[in-house]
């Protein structure tokens, strides 16, 4: 039985929706989506923060859900990779992602996705050398990065509403 | 890799969060050092003191000459921070460069310096900007350089019941500088920060995450800086990085590189 200080009360919005749950401290966001919510679509690997594969979005902002406390995402927002499309509507960057082979074994795809997605809504034009940079914290080893890097700026012309080209 | 158990306050005054800590009672930023540790068995704190809601550890702001940044602010927060963008454009592209994005954005200033990693962009930059850090408990307040906080690898000068309330840039109009490193694994191998004061000439070079702590020399001028001097004065940490001898060469090569882009910046 764990003491009071060890559980707290948190609402959080998860994907539009609210969420309301008595948490236990040690709780990492990533256990709460996977375990208690079911959302998959967030994985687990190195647990250091150097993979990106649990990349979420909190407040708009990327983060490692695998060592962000539950309890920090109290009265915030958080978007998973199952928040990105609209009903049967796959997001711009999905689209783009199946279309340029930007994905084989695709573990590290929700991750990519979620951290391409943070750039484009603060940097709607980004170079191929500022998608690099961002996404030098998550790790693909099937891809060898660049169709990653085309299939970003290629949602970031469709998003500006631009006509494909190339 | 579960997280033992801990209990979690989040106190929103700083009496409160002071009067909270402790030897077991420890502060919790970011948590992107001291959950690791605590993953890994490192630590078991009994409590976690939530130090985010603090309002003295939050914002930046410019004060009797002094830029003065709240020890709870992200290395996102200041990359992007008008304020810090305008007065210390090297301090803001620093801290655009730590880690990765993920990194930035749960990481703060502060528990960067207290957690005094040997790899760290931020206190070699630091140094050489001549900054301090305000230390406050529950019986006073303290101020001390950053070059003095930092005082063993893992180790800061701070004591349990202590928190680091803010971090001091002294703001110098003449001041110019320029920041270096290289960088194979999501930590630096070694990086290089110049400042120098474009009127009386002076400079300072800090070398930071070849060794346990940053090496920092003063000299007169530029064409004073003895690069072979330094290199043979840092202390290099043989790891997957590389050997000794290796990490020296690297030292002359990034101080050299630091200087050419010293001369380069306005
Ligand atoms: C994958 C990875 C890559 C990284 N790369 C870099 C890099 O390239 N360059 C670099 O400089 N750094 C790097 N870091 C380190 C990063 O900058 C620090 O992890 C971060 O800034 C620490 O802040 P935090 O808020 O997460 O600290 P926490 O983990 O919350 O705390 C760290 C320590 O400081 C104490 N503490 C925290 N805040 C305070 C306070 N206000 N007063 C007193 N004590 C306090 C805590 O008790 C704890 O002991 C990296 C980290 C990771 C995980």
């Amino acid at each position: 039985m764990l003491a009071e200080a060890h559980l707290q009360r948190i609402t959080a919005r998860i994907n539009g929706v609210e969420v309301t749950r008595t948490v236990a401290a040690r709780l990492t966001l990533v256990e709460l989506l996977r375990e208690d919510l079911g959302l998959t679509g967030t994985k687990v690997s190195c647990e250091l923060q150097v993979c990106g594969v649990c990349t979420v979005l909190v407040d708009g902002s990327p983060v490692s859900s695998c060592t962000y406390l539950a309890i920090d995402a109290d009265g915030r927002d958080v978007q998973t990779v199952e928040g990105l499309a609209d009903g049967e509507q796959l997001h711009p960057l999905q689209t783009a992602f199946v279309e340029s082979m930007a994905l084989q074994c695709g573990f590290c795809t929700p991750g990519f996705l979620m951290m391409s997605k943070a750039l484009l809504d603060r940097v709607p034009d980004p170079s191929p050398e500022q998608i690099a940079k961002h996404l030098d914290g998550n790790i693909c080893r099937c891809t060898g990065y660049e169709p990653i890097i085309r299939a970003v700026g290629c949602a970031a012309r469709r998003l500006r509403g631009e006509a494909d080209h190339e | 890799m579960t997280l033992p158990d801990f209990a979690l306050a989040r106190p929103d005054t700083l009496e409160e969060a002071l009067a909270l800590l402790g030897d077991d009672q420890v502060p919790y930023c970011g948590g992107t050092e001291l959950l690791l540790a605590m993953k890994v068995g490192l630590q078991r704190p009994e409590t976690l003191v939530d130090v985010k809601r603090v309002p003295e550890l939050r914002g930046v702001r410019s004060s009797h000459g002094e830029l003065v940044i709240g020890g709870a602010s992200t290395h996102d927060d200041l990359s992007r921070d008008a304020l810090v963008r305008e007065v210390l454009p090297l301090l803001a592209e620093v801290e655009a460069h730590v880690g990765n994005a993920r990194v930035r954005v749960q990481g703060s200033i502060g528990g960067n310096l207290c957690f005094a990693e040997p790899k760290s962009d931020v206190a070699t930059t630091l140094i050489a900007l001549d900054a301090s850090v305000t230390l406050q408990s529950s019986s006073g307040r303290r101020t001390l350089l950053v070059r003095d906080f930092i005082v063993g690898p893992y180790y800061a000068d701070k004591e349990p019941g202590e928190l680091l309330i803010d971090v001091r840039i002294p703001l110098v109009a003449t001041r110019r500088g320029a920041y270096v490193k290289f960088q194979v694994t999501e930590r630096p191998t070694v990086g290089v920060a110049v400042v120098q004061d474009t009127e009386t000439g002076a400079c300072r070079v800090v070398v930071g995450a070849v060794g346990e702590i940053p090496v920092w020399r003063d000299w007169a001028s530029v064409a004073d800086i003895d690069v072979e001097e330094l290199s043979s004065a840092v202390d290099p940490v043989e790891d997957l990085t590389g050997s000794e001898r290796y990490k020296r060469h690297l030292t002359a090569v990034f101080v050299r590189r630091a200087l050419r882009d010293l001369e380069r910046s306005s």
